[in-house]
């Protein structure tokens, strides 16, 4: 309506809103409305949306249009209400509109206009009102536009060479920690945009970004993920009754996002940059958090400690050997973890002395940092988390606002705990668990590895004393190094060899650790046990990778000998299961199901926080049955069958045989839909087979293992066509109370625990002699799923090796 | 302004889909669908009414990112309600969706509302993707589907708005619990109730 009347007696708007005529209209108005009122916010704000049509129409047709928007100089009508603070109503429109142009420009030219004259870099560096959660967004997703857009050409209107200025980077990192996800993620966007940018051939522009902020935004970035990790381990060892489990979820999965969005870096191989990275990483996180939490690891209730629990550190290290693939990263940490002890950590890589306490120290707030690299200049205007309203002080918050350097008292109080710390801990590197009982497994390993206290942890979590906790990150923890392509075969060798030393090569593989692991198979048979399925699936799983080599089974004699016993006590346990479980068939195919469908994913497996917690019995957690110990005697059996599966596939295996009994029945050999039957000699009873959907006339077959409905084949006489098949071990069937000619049908799918029907209709059996009919298909029906089953459970116990 | 809550939505599918115009068209009435000019954007914000109670809602287009694999994660992660998104003039789009699906249930909260859409349904004569086909994908993995067209804007109010209905459904059943704090922690980037009433 305002538009239509036009402003204080000036020039009526076109009729057409895409032509050059509407352009010069908006510039009218604009020029009558340079100051921003109450009154004109509206007109304002809609000649900006406006504009962002009309230029890109203009873009796309005429390019008349962006002459003259250049001619008039028009983005500095842009600037000017900006410079007039003219609230987060006109700045939201204004970004939506900068936002809508850089989208959708297809020229480069009209590109370049906009870009000129440094504009948009005042618009980067204007402070906006970032307390409005939507003016954060629109600012945020303004920036991920333009970094969308950097190439070869556009790089130089956003770093400035001589001035050594990059806004749209320095500003948007310093909201790298903000507390809403979708800011950070864009952040990282933009960042990694940028650091793609080794296409864009700019070496001041990459020299800028490694020489002035790499070393700010990745000290701080670092310090975070530290502050993080102290925070999983916290919540983890105030949840022993798993109350806060979705906080934890929460947190691990943010551990997850931290080590893909570091991989995520690395993998730009932008050399430059990835050196700085991957020092602050070593010397900052992995190695005196991490990798020294291994050896030092708290028992978590010493609050001062700078450290995690060692158990923690397992799990996270898992976590960044499985995601981070880097050659220099991963070989570096695995080396360290391999070959050294605590002495070691206390150099950096130019052999100064690193404090342990510099971890807790934060590092300048990126803001500081920032500046202090361009002294002399003047920042009147630059985004900052001071302005966050201080009323909302969720812990996000307050953890931004932390940004801001501590207080000198209070950062020199943590130093001095933590020196303490380190001055009360006795010698770890003798503090081990780490005495081998068995006689086979030379002592001379054991002898080495006391100076590797890092391994030392890893291997003797092993051992698997209580319960499976850390055994299980243990094992991933290998299985992780054994899969990562950045660390090198020899390095992998230690795992696979044992340590390599003056008797290198003597051994073909590493007594030791087989037999840790043989000793975590034969715990899992034991009545009691406490090893979960999941452990078990990945012992089995590292078993076989370090005992075949060359596809040839390198195991000694003895260790073979030891799985096939365990398989055979597992078969033992398993076998008064039989006769007592009644659903034992159904569980028994489920499970082999389960394994067939979703073999264990250790990636998956390590993304799951609930294993951070003490293993659990109870399903009431909602922890999948493989993650935690069996409750019940039906679970028992669950269990069991679990175990037999996988002692049974591992010694297949390692003896080089291929299955040949399991599935009880296999898909080729069962009758399917469409498949053509010659029936001159079975027994057939017609229906109608009467469901929801539809009702049919067919004939129904009772095969030894399966129900068939068919219609006759038209070409030959005799033979019928499937229409439907199903196991008669899934029927249900009853007679109808009412109508003595209907039988209810159900049939499940196979899948066991839960009954989904596959098919559910109504049998009705209507000829001459109907009751009799009805009667002989229900008593053939309930005999054939009797059959079926007894077959099949006869099958089992061959499997499980009863008479 | 004030709302009761905030749902954040991402939009996910292949390129040239139509994402950011259904985003702009739903986020930005003024801007009228016309014939010669296609205009998208990234990221929008409105206000609807359901229930009676004011709900905001985020729009977050991820668009360009897929290469980066710590970016879609998170993305899923922080989303609430997603649109999935093909076009029906290209069989291909419609094939990709079982990929785009594994994705986001992998990454996503198991409660997270997806709704598919099958966009440029102005362009009948072109179809290649039957609407029985789209509808059939949708029950198969239990989604919540509807033919849209950015050009036209049919059906865009009503795919963004069931989607939040949705989702205001699901916190009404106490699946997102937003009054338990314990709970609230893991949805608080997606709902908050409102601490800024003017």
């Amino acid at each position: 309506m305002l538009q239509r009347r036009g402003w204080l007696g000036g020039p009526k708007p076109p009729k057409n809103p895409h032509s050059l005529e509407h352009l010069k209209y908006l510039h009218h108005v604009l020029t009558k409305n340079q100051t921003v009122t109450e009154s004109n916010k509206s007109l304002i704000v809609e000649a900006l949306r406006s504009m962002a049509e009309i230029l890109i129409w203009g873009d796309q047709n005429d390019s008349s249009v962006f002459e003259f928007y250049l001619e008039k100089n028009m983005f500095l009508f842009f600037l000017n209400i900006l410079e007039q603070n003219s609230g987060n109503y006109v700045c939201v429109q204004l970004l939506q509109t900068l936002n809508i142009l850089f989208e959708n420009l297809q020229h480069e030219t009209s590109l370049y206009y906009l870009l000129s004259n440094n504009h948009i870099n005042e618009v980067i560096c204007h402070k906006f009102d970032f307390s409005d959660e939507e003016v954060m967004a629109y600012y945020i997703s303004f920036l991920k536009t333009l970094s969308l857009r950097l190439n070869e050409h556009t790089i130089h209107f956003f770093y400035n060479e001589h001035t050594d200025d990059f806004a749209l980077y320095t500003e948007a990192i310093k909201f790298f920690n903000h507390p809403e996800s979708m800011v950070r993620i864009a952040v990282r966007t933009l960042t990694l945009n940028v650091y793609k940018g080794k296409n864009i051939n700019d070496g001041a522009m990459l020299r800028f970004i490694r020489d002035k902020t790499a070393a700010p935004y990745f000290s701080n970035l670092v310090w975070f993920i530290a502050e993080h990790v102290r925070e999983v381990d916290n919540c983890v060892h105030n949840n022993a009754n798993h109350q806060h489990r979705d906080r934890l979820r929460d947190l691990v999965a943010e551990h997850l996002d931290h080590m893909h969005y570091l991989n995520d870096i690395v993998t730009l191989e932008n050399e430059l940059l990835n050196e700085v990275l991957i020092h602050h990483l070593l010397q900052r996180l992995f190695l005196p958090l991490y990798v020294r939490s291994l050896a030092d690891g708290a028992p978590g209730d010493d609050t001062d400690c700078p450290f995690v629990s060692s158990v923690v550190a397992l799990f996270l290290l898992s976590q960044v050997f499985l995601i981070l693939h880097h050659k220099p990263l991963v070989h570096q940490l695995a080396e360290v973890i391999f070959n050294r002890n605590l002495d070691s950590l206390s150099l950096n890589g130019e052999g100064t002395p690193v404090e342990q306490a510099d971890i807790l120290q934060q590092p300048e707030s990126l803001e500081k940092l920032l500046s202090s690299t361009k002294k002399g200049k003047k920042h009147k205007r630059r985004p900052n988390y001071r302005n966050i309203d201080d009323e909302r002080s969720s812990p996000e918050v307050e953890a931004i606002t932390s940004l801001d350097v501590l207080p000198k008292g209070a950062a020199s109080g943590l130093v001095d705990k933590v020196l303490l710390f380190l001055s009360d801990k006795p010698d770890v590197q003798l503090n081990n668990s780490f005495i081998d009982s068995s006689p086979k497994s030379s002592t001379t390993p054991a002898d080495r590895i006391k100076t590797r206290p890092f391994l030392d942890t890893i291997y003797s979590a092993l051992n698997c004393t209580g319960n499976d906790y850390s055994a299980l990150f243990a094992l991933c923890f290998l299985y992780a190094i054994l899969h990562n392509k950045g660390i090198s075969t020899e390095l992998k060798k230690i795992v696979e060899l044992g340590l390599v030393g003056e008797d290198e090569g003597c051994e073909s593989y590493c007594h030791w650790l087989i037999e840790r692991l043989l000793r975590i198979v034969s715990k899992s048979v034991k009545p009691e046990n406490k090893v979960r399925l999941a452990t078990l699936r990945l012992t089995s799983i590292l078993l076989k990778k370090v005992g075949v080599r060359d596809n040839q089974c390198v195991l000694l004699d003895e260790h073979l000998a030891s799985v096939e016993r365990c398989r055979a006590e597992g078969m033992q346990n398993l076998q008064k299961f039989l006769k007592e479980e009644e659903m034992f068939l159904d569980i028994f195919e489920d499970e082999y199901r389960l394994l067939q469908s979703k073999p264990l994913n250790v990636e998956y497996l390590m993304m799951d926080s609930s294993l951070l917690l003490p293993p659990t019995v109870t399903p009431l957690t909602g922890i999948e049955f493989s993650k935690r110990l069996p409750c019940g005697p039906t679970e028992q059996a669950r269990q069991l069958i679990g175990i037999f599966f996988t002692l049974r596939d591992l010694s297949l295996f390692l003896c080089k045989e291929s299955e040949t009994q399991l599935p009880l029945t296999r898909e080729q050999d069962c009758i399917q839909t469409n498949d053509k039957l010659d029936l001159n000699n079975s027994d057939l009873i017609a229906c109608t087979v009467s469901s929801k959907e539809s009702k049919q006339r067919r004939f129904l077959v009772v095969e030894l293992y399966q129900l068939i409905l068919v219609e006759p084949d038209s070409k030959r006489l005799g033979w019928g066509v499937v229409k439907f098949a199903g196991f008669l071990q899934d029927v249900e069937v009853s007679s109808d109370t009412d109508d003595s000619r209907t039988l209810h049908v159900i049939i499940h799918k196979p899948s066991g625990l839960r009954r989904v029907p596959i098919l559910a209709a109504n049998f009705i059996f209507d000829d001459h002699i109907r009751i009799l009919r009805c009667m002989a298909a229900k008593q053939r029906l309930t005999k054939g799923r009797m059959r079926a089953r007894h077959l099949k459970t006869g099958r089992i116990a061959v499997l499980l090796g009863l008479p | 302004m004030s709302y009761a809550y905030l749902f954040k939505y991402i939009i996910i599918g292949d390129t040239g889909v139509g994402k950011s115009c259904l985003l702009l068209q739903f986020t930005d009435k003024r801007f009228q669908p016309v014939h010669d000019l296609t205009i998208g954007v990234e990221f929008g914000a409105r206000m609807i009414t359901i229930d009676g109670r004011q709900i905001k809602l985020q729009i977050w287009d991820t668009a360009g990112q897929e290469s980066f694999r710590s970016i879609t994660r998170s993305y899923y992660r922080g989303a609430a309600g997603a649109l999935l998104v093909y076009d029906i003039t290209r069989r291909d789009t419609f094939n990709h969706l079982t990929t785009w699906l594994e994705d986001a249930r992998q990454h996503s909260s198991s409660n997270m509302v997806i709704m598919l859409i099958g966009n440029k349904s102005d362009l009948e004569a072109r179809r290649e993707v039957k609407k029985e086909e789209g509808e059939a994908f949708a029950r198969e993995h239990g989604l919540i589907f509807m033919e849209t067209s950015a050009k036209t804007a049919a059906n865009v109010e009503e795919a963004f708005i069931n989607t939040a209905k949705e989702i205001y459904e699901k916190i009404q059943e106490g699946v997102f619990d937003i009054n338990n704090e314990q709970f609230l922690s893991s949805y608080a980037v997606l709902i908050h109730p409102c601490n800024s009433l003017k």
